[in-house]
């Protein structure tokens, strides 16, 4: 009963994502725009610029994605899904097609950067699971605050001072551990880092269920 | 409605006593005595030199200079007696050292730590005080040996005042303001998460004022707290911002509780706004442990006890500073939350002319 209605709830996102193309399209646009001014700013990039710079594509790329989450439908079509819905499945929905998502535009992201900029990745395993780890990161915190952000009038604003203190042990870690896959630090204990970050991921969603039916609820 | 204004909580006047005691001892306690510098600061295997060495709050006149010795120590096992010692002031010590054709090491140069153990001032000692080199030119004339004089027998003192570190000198004064405000911080924040919990089980004003009003207090001392830090880092770092991982994360730290004001005051309806500023409150303090616990063991850092440790380690406070370093922490803290008391109290009467609660 609850996989099904959770498979319905993220066909419902996807769905909803195609039938507004515009929104994919603009973030898409958005991430191409981003890598050529990086790459026109400074034709040469070094592995450790490199590094900052696409992490700071992406976490601007996801934010812009994920802040519409709970913006683009209306506060009385919301309250008709949490009527029909468990909403914390909804949540889950969410947080998971956010994650998808944002690995897609990650992935097209590091694909475009690497074109114009240079691929310097060493370590192609740990490159593409730290990926993953920032996908998940990204997407279970921009969700939670995106869903109060949007019920505040100034949604765009709220959203970006209050994510960024918030990801920031996510970012230094990722990137940490990005630098290792660059071969720009060594480290052999990177699996430590890895685990910081599930630790920080499993505390992130552990609150987010635990707060989300305080949010919800008008 | 209860008035209580007679109650006076003990714990405010602890607090008080508690701050103005640190205040007073961190202040006026004076340093034990120590070595600031020792001229010339090089020398060479088989010279003769005398070497002179200036003391820090000594009284090297104090008592007969047949009772003063002095060491030149390369280890527990080698060191050099200095001989023929001259009291020029109460600063200031001759000592004539023979120093040995060879180094206790096969290298270029050592660095050797200057010790005066004298009767009333006890020990000092300065690290890495003079560096003698190898001279390959010079022929063997003296026999002096390495081993001969090891340190031993000091006089240690013990009495109510804090020790002498180089590089600090007197900011070390400093460990009793700079360091209770993040414990207060730390507690004031706890305790806004609590009323932030609080709120969200049971919606009265009267929990979301408080919690409102500790991170209020909290934020003030994170403020406090970075500006003693800079004045520190100004004196022992060389620089006041040196992007130091524990600077940097503090700085987020006080970000997140000021979105958490703006967050507030981003609603038409105060309840609303009460209700998703006490769960980013709850969700802010969750991602403040590994900003303040976990990322700062992953990079290098300037502060004692780095790498590794969020705080100090335990060698860096003697008795005589833990004796003023415990109730500085207390007093910090209970000031903290007196004040964060009195905010949510002149709030609940703002609340109360404006018709809200």
């Amino acid at each position: 009963m609850s996989m099904k209605m959770f498979l319905t709830l993220l066909r419902k996102e996807v769905l909803l994502e195609f039938r507004q193309r515009y929104a994919i399209s603009g973030i898409v646009l958005y991430v191409f725009s981003m890598v050529f001014v990086v790459y026109i700013a400074s034709v040469k990039v070094q592995p450790p610029v490199w590094n900052v710079l696409f992490w700071l594509i992406v976490l601007f790329a996801s934010i812009n994605a994920v802040v519409k989450s709970f913006v683009q439908e209306s506060g009385a079509r919301q309250l008709y899904y949490y009527q029909l819905a468990d909403p914390s499945m909804l949540l889950l929905a969410k947080i998971v097609y956010n994650t998808l998502l944002l690995l897609v535009l990650s992935g097209l992201a590091f694909g475009v950067y690497s074109v114009v900029a240079g691929n310097p990745v060493k370590d192609a395993g740990l490159f593409a699971l730290v990926l993953l780890l920032g996908g998940l990161g990204f997407s279970i915190a921009f969700t939670f605050i995106a869903s109060i952000a949007a019920k505040a009038n100034n949604a765009a604003t709220l959203m970006a001072i209050l994510s960024f203190p918030v990801i920031l042990p996510i970012l230094l870690t990722l990137i940490r551990l990005s630098q290792i896959a660059l071969r720009v630090i060594q480290d052999t204990s990177y699996q430590r880092d890895i685990i910081n970050l599930l630790a920080i991921d499993a505390i992130l969603v552990t609150l987010t269920f635990v707060l989300f039916p305080f949010i919800w609820r008008d | 409605m209860s008035l209580n204004t007679s109650k006076i909580a003990w714990w405010k006047i602890a607090s008080i006593a508690l701050v103005i005691y640190s205040i007073v001892a961190g202040m006026l306690v004076p340093l034990k005595p120590g070595l600031t510098y020792v001229s010339p600061e090089t020398a060479k295997t088989g010279q003769t030199l005398t070497l002179r060495m200036h003391g820090y709050n000594s009284f090297y006149t104090r008592s007969d200079v047949s009772d003063i010795r002095v060491w030149l120590q390369y280890d527990s096992l080698h060191a050099l007696r200095g001989q023929s010692l001259h009291v020029l002031s109460d600063t200031v010590l001759a000592a004539t050292f023979v120093f040995p054709n060879d180094l206790p090491r096969p290298s270029p140069s050592v660095m050797l730590n200057a010790i005066i153990d004298h009767p009333a001032d006890g020990v000092s000692l300065l690290p890495d005080a003079v560096e003698l080199s190898r001279d390959t030119t010079a022929v063997a004339v003296t026999a002096a040996d390495w081993r001969q004089h090891p340190v031993g027998q000091l006089n240690i003192k013990k009495d109510f005042s804090f020790p002498y570190r180089n590089v600090i000198y007197e900011s070390i004064r400093n460990t009793y303001f700079h360091v209770p405000m993040w414990f207060a911080l730390m507690f004031l924040f706890v305790a806004s998460v609590v009323y932030s919990v609080r709120f969200l089980l049971n919606p009265l004003p009267h929990f979301d004022r408080k919690a409102a009003a500790y991170a209020e207090t909290g934020l003030l001392f994170g403020f406090m707290g970075l500006a003693t830090g800079m004045l520190w880092a100004h004196y022992a770092w060389g620089a006041a911002w040196s992007n130091d991982i524990k600077q940097l994360m503090t700085a987020v730290a006080l970000l997140i509780y000021m979105a958490y004001f703006i967050l507030r005051s981003s609603f038409d309806e105060p309840e609303k706004g009460a209700r998703l500023a006490a769960v980013y409150n709850i969700f802010a303090f969750a991602s403040l442990i590994p900003l303040l616990y976990v990322v700062p063991r992953m990079f290098a850092s300037l502060h004692p006890g780095a790498t590794g440790n969020p705080a100090f380690g335990s060698q860096d406070l003697d008795n005589t500073m833990r004796m003023v370093f415990y109730p500085a922490i207390l007093g910090f803290t209970g000031l903290g939350f007196w004040m964060a008391e009195l905010r949510a109290r002149y709030q609940r009467v703002a609340d109360k002319a404006l018709g809200l609660d």
